[in-house]
């Protein structure tokens, strides 16, 4: 199943890099006397309410879903670990950073991404910027719990003794070793985005509307549900698989994982 | 137990405390005068320079902020900027279709939950527990209103079995029968928490399975059945207790998207439509309630998980 999952995976990583060059139709054009087409030829997966290719703006909508999930994944892995990471290491500083996340945390995590996007203006970066705070908590709560197991460890013991500064204890010997749960959890984080970006898109609070991302493809087409059920089918389907394909690949890559973290990893 | 309690009670009030700044702060984040923007684009510039004097904005900003306090723990949050009535009666409207919501979310989640993660676990590695767990992490990877929206178009339009959207109250004309308006928005927002709990259900049981008392009940000859109920189940059940807890404090802010879908008069709704309508006292009360809401009930479910399993530590 995992296997079957990095396949379609690459095949959206294709779709989005490739769009432009696939597309038979500009994702922007608007064709009122083709509107609301059933799929078929020319139009694959039919046409929206203003004429435009549906099966076109999924491909680029394959764009948007690799930039929101990379980003998230990179701002929370990036803020949150180190966040975790040096809390663990300095615990002094810890005490104070990991009361900040525990603040955080009071707010459920949709909540969290609405207050946040209410302060921001509607754009990719925000988006991204929004979610990646969201997960930046939990990353940091499980990096702390992980990093704070690791520095009892006897070879860092070894390392201070062997005179290792901070930075070279932390980035060289106690990194490398969080390197497989912190992949783990880039794919749930991965998967997990789709689902709040589309969620964000659909209330109007995510993407700018003009963006065609498969959430926002949703959010329009949603009042023509009786009329053209398939313009919902496509999107919806294409994050399902997407998000499914995701969870199982990190459902292979927790199996796989180093023991001592098992119980670390949350994951569901 | 009753000092841990005490401990864990008293720890929740400075993280309230540093959330109710954030709460509070966030008004003053938005560029512009907070006044303004409570009134919105129809105000004159009197009408801003009154309740500017009225709200204390001349004040320092501490001052101001233990007066927000000062008033929010005695449950007032100011006047809604849309409604014109005071934001804790706007909340108050919300509250019975939320909980009325989540409770019958609940329901869905323990039936299919426990039933199916039980039996994939006791079928481990045969096909019943391969299509039980593939179809839960499907589950677990829709959308809600998207599943939420092909209800509608199956049971609502097409078969016409439930009605579409909307929820009058149970205390209106129909009486308990309008919980039938509840019905396709709470397996909405059940099937991805549900597919957790089927998870969920199926590891801990599995853990539970390769423990040594589980050896000895089989080896004393007791009947299969006996031992996933008696001695597997009811172990497994502590940690699935917890995630039940943890579950339905999560369901506050995950209903947003099923009640925007439904259209329901709820709290959740109250959140989105607030936030598009620049509706700021309101937005603040809600956010506060259900922070509350959602750090006591995860404390109710901390306590509840020390006091069910006595291997964990009260320190």
């Amino acid at each position: 199943m995992a296997t079957i999952g990095l396949i379609w995976l690459c095949l959206v990583l294709f779709a989005a890099v490739a769009a432009p060059l696939i597309v038979p139709f500009d994702p922007l054009d608007i064709d009122p006397v083709n509107r609301l087409a059933e799929p078929g030829w020319p139009h694959l997966f039919g046409t929206d309410h203003y004429g435009r290719d549906t099966f076109s703006r999924s491909l680029y909508g394959a764009r948007m879903t690799m930039f929101i999930g990379v980003g998230s994944v990179v701002f929370a892995l990036a803020t949150g670990g180190l966040i975790g990471m040096l809390s663990a290491y300095f615990i002094r500083l810890g005490n104070f950073l990991m009361r900040g996340i525990d603040v955080l945390m009071a707010f459920p995590a949709l909540l969290l991404a609405l207050v946040l996007m209410t302060l921001l203006e509607r754009s990719v970066t925000n988006t991204i910027i929004v979610i990646g705070i969201v997960y930046a908590t939990t990353t940091a709560r499980i990096l702390f719990g992980m990093t704070l197991k690791l520095k009892r460890e006897v070879f860092i013991d070894a390392a201070i003794c062997s005179g290792a500064g901070h930075s070279s204890i932390l980035f060289r010997h106690i990194l490398p070793n969080l390197i497989s749960p912190l992949l783990v959890q880039a794919s749930f984080i991965f998967a997990f985005a789709q689902l709040q970006a589309a969620a964000l898109d659909f209330l109007g609070l995510g993407l700018p509307p003009e963006v065609p991302s498969w959430g926002n493809m949703l959010s329009e087409s949603r009042i023509y549900v009786t009329r053209a059920p398939w313009l919902l089918i496509f999107p919806g389907l294409l994050i399902i698989l997407s998000v499914f394909s995701m969870n199982m690949v990190g459902d292979a890559m927790r199996d796989s994982m180093d023991p001592r973290f098992k119980d670390d990893i949350a994951g569901v | 137990m009753l000092a841990y309690t005490f401990k864990r009670l008293l720890a929740l009030v400075p993280t309230l405390l540093a959330a109710s700044v954030l709460v509070f702060l966030f008004v003053h984040l938005i560029p512009g005068d907070p006044a303004a923007i409570l009134l919105g684009d129809s105000a004159t510039p009197e009408d801003v320079a009154r309740l500017s004097r009225e709200m204390g904005l001349d004040r320092p900003i501490y001052v101001q902020y233990f007066i927000w306090l000062g008033n929010a723990l005695q449950g007032d949050f100011g006047t809604s900027v849309f409604f014109r009535t005071p934001v804790m009666e706007v909340i108050a409207g919300g509250a019975e279709t939320s909980i009325l919501l989540a409770l019958l979310t609940m329901v869905w989640i323990i039936l299919l939950g426990i039933p199916i993660g039980v039996l994939s676990a006791t079928r481990h590695g045969t096909w019943v527990d391969q299509l039980a767990s593939g179809g839960a992490m499907l589950f677990a990877s829709v959308p809600t209103f998207w599943l939420g929206l092909y209800l509608i178009l199956i049971f609502a339009v097409w078969l016409g079995w439930f009605p579409s959207s909307g929820f009058p109250s149970i205390h209106d004309e129909g009486g308990l029968l309008n919980l039938r308006y509840l019905l396709l928005p709470s397996m909405t927002l059940a099937a991805p928490n549900a597919a957790l709990i089927i998870r969920l259900v199926r590891a801990s049981m599995l853990d539970v399975q390769r423990e040594d008392h589980v050896r000895t009940a089989r080896a004393k000859g007791l009947h299969p059945a006996r031992v996933a109920i008696k001695h597997v189940f009811r172990n497994a059940l502590i940690s699935v207790a917890a995630a039940f807890g943890f579950t339905f404090a999560a369901l506050i802010s995950e209903a947003v998207v099923t009640e925007t879908v439904f259209s329901l008069p709820g709290v959740g709704r109250l959140v989105v439509q607030s936030i598009l309508r620049r509706d700021y006292p309101v937005i603040q009360g809600v956010i506060l309630v259900i922070v509350c809401l959602y750090m006591v009930i995860n404390l109710i479910v901390d306590l509840a998980y020390a006091w069910l399993d006595p291997r964990v530590s009260l320190k």
